[in-house]
């Protein structure tokens, strides 16, 4: 077997793990709600949101049903695999992968992989069922370039927080500080996040919370690029005509990539230098 | 003696434990582990490494498993040559059972082994075979959860085999096992011996190893005691040769055996009997006392792990025995000769 083989082996054994297993059966009925719930709620023609607006096309409807991801989905793919690491470490099971002739860098990649696909899985099939809700409510559906953007985006956020939770993983001895930490990450990305973005924009001089000010609106899509969740919301709106926040879709992009490859990077190097 | 398969040299391994201080919250200093080893693995011979807890025995076998890395010193190996090399990575040559592994899960038995299997690209043809040799053919299709102890152990004992090692890794292998199961290992990892592999075996219990062991290494606080053939290092630790004869009565055995030359070790009598130990010509002791008084019991005296490692550190069995957090936290040998904590 080839050594892309070999991971792709050792991934699906860690996705069906997950994908049937306790876990995810209680994370199901958070997402449902979340997910094509937020989609029904955003495409109902008489909605009206804070400040009078009124979704008005699919990707728009998507956009603001992306807060069920962030709320939801990533918290439940830092549930799934919080313990990814620090679970066989405890049971010994750490102990005996290490000592087979599989590189370690490579045993990283299937449990990225793995982990990743138990959430992606079931996320990207309620997205579909979004798609549809969507479909049926308004009479429309997102562009095929749209769509590819939805998906791609969410994939991404979803493996950074599978990334941050394998990571801890690897750093705990034990399973409670493991899920301390990766809630820990997402508490401070989801809700702590605005608070820091006020604090900066306040020591920076700019008023606070005023949408028409291009100051604060330049300041918080920049600060956004630092947080997974903001460059998750850049890359939606590169699809959204009517926002512009100051940053460039090639910005956006790269902000991704470096989302992506730093903390890929790192699990890399704790895995090179893990100990039973 | 033949070429050995695998050779360490002043091999190092030190674990990097916390040592916060109020400006480097995070800094390391180097604690317990293994140090200054020089260690020869040979083809088809069984190596017992025994020392008490805190020895450095998981340490040093996690460095022949190729899961610590070598901080100081070279490991050679005739694997795949002729003569001795260096060599990188010793995981696709080593199979390693770990002290614990606590399997558990909805897969079957049969499920785990495919994906350890899998990491070492073994074929399912051989996962059969193997499930048959340690005992879990029947078993193939049980839940992890449901295993006992012993049957976990056997699976362990499976995943050491997978790939054909050529160095077996045997950490504590009896732990959990029954008596039936014990022996059954014991002619498992002698057969696979015959076949040319080259077996380590850890345990704090020598009795266990007495029957299955070819070599002894002795380990305490991280280094290498007294490595060897078990009557040699016995007799260079002067502990061979020695026997217990008790019988009945109230005798004067010191008087009666004081024509013969031996050496007395210990007399103990109480109200009824009397234990009396000795070092050296066994048969005119025996006569004498056997042709004097009532014997009700003769053997040889094999020692233990306490007294062959009170022999080899002139330590009393307290210090060794009793203090393990303490003695596995020493000072040892640094190579500048001094010492360090």
């Amino acid at each position: 077997m080839s050594d892309a083989g070999r991971i792709w082996r050792m991934s699906q054994r860690v996705r069906n793990r997950q994908l049937y297993g306790i876990r995810l059966k209680i994370m199901l009925p958070i997402l449902i709600l979340f997910l094509p719930g937020m989609a029904w709620g955003f495409s109902d023609p008489d909605i009206m949101l804070p400040g009078g607006h009124q979704p008005s096309t699919p990707m728009e409807v998507l956009f603001y049903a992306s807060l069920g991801v962030v709320f939801g989905a990533t918290m439940c793919a830092v549930l799934l695999s919080f313990d990814g690491v620090s679970r066989d470490r405890s049971s010994g099971m750490l102990e005996l992968r290490l000592a087979q002739p599989m590189p370690r860098k490579h045993q990283a990649t299937a449990l990225i992989l793995g982990y990743w696909q138990s959430i992606a899985i079931p996320v990207y099939g309620l997205m579909v069922l979004c798609l549809v809700v969507v479909r049926y409510r308004m009479n429309d559906w997102p562009s095929l370039t749209e769509m590819l953007v939805y998906f791609v985006s969410t994939g991404l956020i979803l493996l950074w927080y599978t990334l941050f939770a394998l990571i801890a993983s690897t750093s705990a001895k034990e399973q409670g500080t493991a899920i301390a930490f990766g809630i820990g990450v997402w508490f401070f990305f989801t809700f702590l996040w605005a608070l820091v973005t006020t604090m900066v924009a306040y020591a920076s001089g700019v008023a606070v919370g005023e949408a028409n000010d291009p100051s604060w609106v330049a300041l918080e899509g920049a600060l956004d690029l630092l947080s997974p969740n903001g460059v998750y919301h850049h890359l939606l709106e590169t699809q959204l005509p009517t926002v512009d926040r100051g940053v460039a879709s090639w910005q956006v992009w790269l902000g991704a990539l470096i989302w992506t490859v730093f903390p890929w990077w790192v699990l890399h190097r704790r895995m090179e230098g893990l100990v039973p | 003696m033949a070429e050995p398969l695998l050779s360490f040299r002043n091999a190092e391994h030190r674990h990097q434990i916390s040592s916060p201080t109020f400006t480097r919250p995070w800094n390391k200093r180097s604690g317990p582990g293994v140090v200054g080893l020089n260690l020869d693995l040979y083809a088809g011979s069984v190596l017992g490494l025994v020392g008490p807890n805190g020895a450095g025995k998981t340490t040093l076998l996690r460095m022949m498993a190729g899961i610590l890395p070598l901080q100081e010193g070279e490991v050679t190996a005739r694997f795949s040559s002729t003569e001795l090399k260096p060599v990188g990575d010793l995981r696709q040559w080593v199979g390693h059972m770990p002290e614990q592994v606590r399997w558990q899960g909805n897969q079957s038995v049969r499920e785990a082994l495919e994906a350890i299997g899998d990491m070492r690209n073994t074929p399912n043809k051989r996962i059969d075979g193997l499930l048959d040799l340690v005992g879990l053919r029947n078993r193939k299709d049980e839940r992890l959860d449901n295993l006992s102890q012993g049957m976990r152990q056997r699976l362990s004992i499976a995943t050491a085999l997978l790939g054909s090692p050529k160095v077996l890794l045997l950490d504590e292998p009896f732990n959990g096992l029954d008596p039936v199961a014990a022996e059954a290992f014991t002619h498992l990892v002698r057969r696979l011996a015959n076949k040319g592999v080259a077996v380590v075996i850890s345990s704090h219990m020598v009795a266990h190893l007495d029957q299955l062991i070819d070599r002894i290494a002795l380990l305490h606080r991280g280094q290498l005691l007294d490595e060897g053939n078990l009557n040699e290092v016995e007799s260079r630790l002067n502990l061979s040769n020695r026997y217990q004869i008790k019988g009945k009565g109230n005798v004067e055995v010191h008087s009666l055996l004081s024509d013969i030359e031996h050496e007395f070790l210990e007399f103990n009598q109480d109200d009824q009997s009397w234990t009396y130990v000795f070092r050296g010509a066994p048969k005119e002791v025996l006569k004498k006392l056997m042709d004097s008084c009532q014997v009700t019991s003769w053997s040889p005296i094999a020692p233990n792990l306490v007294e062959l490692l009170c022999a080899t550190t002139g330590l009393e069995p307290e210090d060794i025995s009793l203090e393990v957090g303490s003695s596995a936290m020493l000072p040892m040998r640094t190579e500048r000769g001094g010492e360090d904590e």
